[in-house]
């Protein structure tokens, strides 16, 4: 346990030190927002663009997590840093631990910025619950990027070999998982694939926080399966994160 | 005892055969050298001894372990130094050593970083982003970093490559100094005059031993150019680099007879260069 912290204070440290990588993930998140903002602006009035809002500022932390968290420890990979750490006396348990502990604190900072900077930008109305209800999904989201980061990286030897996995499972998001349309009038096959995503039943659950007769009750699984995708993919990482080649 | 046994070792990639049947012992407290060109399997062997590789076949044992089996065991006794710095960029070379003491727990790692900081003469910039540090700087934090836990075995894989050669000599005095306090170091170079400095060395080629032996013997296997003016006349004599050879070869121009070996030692450049910074540093110190 000890180890774990100590990778996590590791890549606290590191994440303080790099300050474009900061910036990076914490104002392209909302730079993208602040587009998002003037794409819906020219829409015409009656088309409802704020139960979307929240939904893709969720989806731009998804995609920038994941990208950043799996760039990153690739890197590790090709600098050579990670085989060290396992000949060091660093567990791989200990270094996916770390990892994830360290990045929280970067998902929990970007989940906080988004839901701000989105409430604010789109003058949406929620009462307290609600916010914290958002801002535990949009973190939990992050998380799950995070993860997805991690057990992804597992697969590259170096940095280009992560991009091929953004229209492999990034992309499909954004499409089958009800972000811009309900996916009720999908063939049922693509009903299957966008329920394999995690971005689905975050979005499920944002859709169901704003609707003013919203009880918790309602959306406990879609919250069971985002924290399992947590521990599903930590599972995954671990056994695929190779102390031996 | 050996510190390293091996007995048939092989390993591939694919098809490619990087380490073929080897069989070689290491004694505990030497320094052993693996000398060869590029691709040879200097760095798979390496790998294969602190169990970052699984070998196809064979036996092997570090400190009386399995590195594979006993990984945790021998983890805690060896001190690996990659041929990349290994290290982050984004940290002050002391949090970077002290990152990899705290995987060792090591005791009293503050002091003990601070006097591996000063060995390693990098005090002054021990604050400092290794990003900024020269590829040189960088091979001596690595360094640091392996020895930070005080291991029993020690297995550098080309680590005086871009060091400078002061700290290169400085480097070596350690590495002896190291092995005589008992700390096996397995080293891999394709410098001779670093081969030159081990007590054994194994030449390896295509994954292969070629030989294994005492540098002064494999030197020895070598022939020396004679090229002797007598009364303006060049006479040219090829002779095995042994001094007894020398000697004899010498009698035939006059040399007493009661001489039987003759040795020279010349400066190489390298010597030459470190001596006249040598000098200007004292006279600017006096």
């Amino acid at each position: 346990m000890t180890h774990t912290f100590i990778i996590a204070q590791r890549v606290l440290s590191q994440l303080k030190g790099d300050r474009r990588f900061l910036a990076l993930s914490i104002f392209a998140p909302l730079l993208i927002i602040y587009f998002l903002k003037l794409m819906f602006d020219t829409f015409p009035s009656f088309v409802d663009v704020k139960s979307n809002t929240i939904p893709i500022s969720a989806f731009i932390v998804h995609f920038l997590s994941f990208i950043l968290c799996a760039v990153l420890l690739v890197q590790e990979r090709t600098r050579g840093t990670l085989e060290r750490m396992m000949i060091g006396g660093f567990s791989k348990t200990s270094i996916i631990g770390g990892y994830s502990l360290g990045y929280f604190g970067l998902a929990t900072l970007q989940a906080i910025t988004v839901l701000t900077e989105s409430i604010w930008l789109f003058n949406l109305s929620y009462d307290t619950k609600t916010v914290v209800l958002l801002f535990i999904v949009i973190w939990l989201l992050a998380i799950v990027s995070v993860m997805l980061g991690i057990f992804i990286s597992t697969f590259a030897k170096h940095e280009a070999h992560v991009f091929p996995f953004i229209p492999l499972i990034i992309l499909p998001s954004v499409f089958l998982t009800g972000l811009i349309i309900k996916p009720d009038g999908l063939p049922i096959w693509a009903v299957i694939i966008g329920k394999c995503l995690p971005l689905h039943y975050a979005v499920n659950i944002i859709h169901e926080i704003v609707k003013p007769e919203y009880k918790i009750i309602d959306t406990l699984v879609d919250f069971g399966v985002l924290t399992g995708y947590i521990f599903g993919l930590l599972g995954l990482a671990s056994l695929t994160l190779k102390e031996t080649e | 005892m050996n510190a390293i046994e091996i007995e048939n070792l092989s390993k591939y990639y694919g098809k490619l055969r990087a380490l073929n049947s080897m069989s070689l012992e290491v004694p505990e407290g030497t320094i052993y050298g693996l000398v060869g060109p590029n691709g040879s399997g200097k760095t798979t062997l390496i790998k294969v001894l602190v169990g970052s590789l699984h070998p196809n076949s064979g036996f092997i044992k570090v400190l009386g372990l399995d590195p594979l089996k006993d990984k945790w065991k021998l983890r805690k006794q060896i001190g690996y130094m990659p041929q990349s710095p290994a290290l982050y960029d984004d940290l002050s070379a002391r949090n970077n050593i002290m990152f990899f003491g705290k995987a060792q727990n090591v005791p009293d790692l503050k002091k003990k970083a601070d006097e591996i900081l000063s060995f390693a003469e990098l005090t002054s910039r021990a604050n400092d982003m290794v990003g900024t540090f020269s590829g040189g700087m960088k091979k001596r934090v690595s360094l640091c970093c392996a020895l930070i836990h005080n291991p029993r075995i020690i297995f550098l894989d080309e680590p005086t490559a871009a060091v400078d050669p002061h700290l290169k000599m400085q480097s070596w005095i350690l590495f002896r100094k190291l092995a005589q306090s008992g700390v096996t170091i397995f080293i891999s170079t394709h410098q001779m005059d670093e081969a030159m400095l081990c007590d054994k060395v194994t030449i390896l080629r295509n994954g292969e031993i070629l030989a294994v032996d005492t540098p002064q013997n494999i030197l020895q296997r070598g022939k020396t150019n004679l090229k002797i003016s007598v009364n303006n006349e060049e006479k040219v004599s090829t002779i095995d680099s042994t001094p007894k050879s020398l000697a004899d070869e010498l009698k035939k121009y006059g040399l007493e007879k009661n001489i039987t070996s003759v040795e020279l030692h010349s400066s190489n450049i390298e010597d030459i260069i470190l001596s006249i910074v040598h000098e200007k540093e004292k006279e600017e110190k006096s």
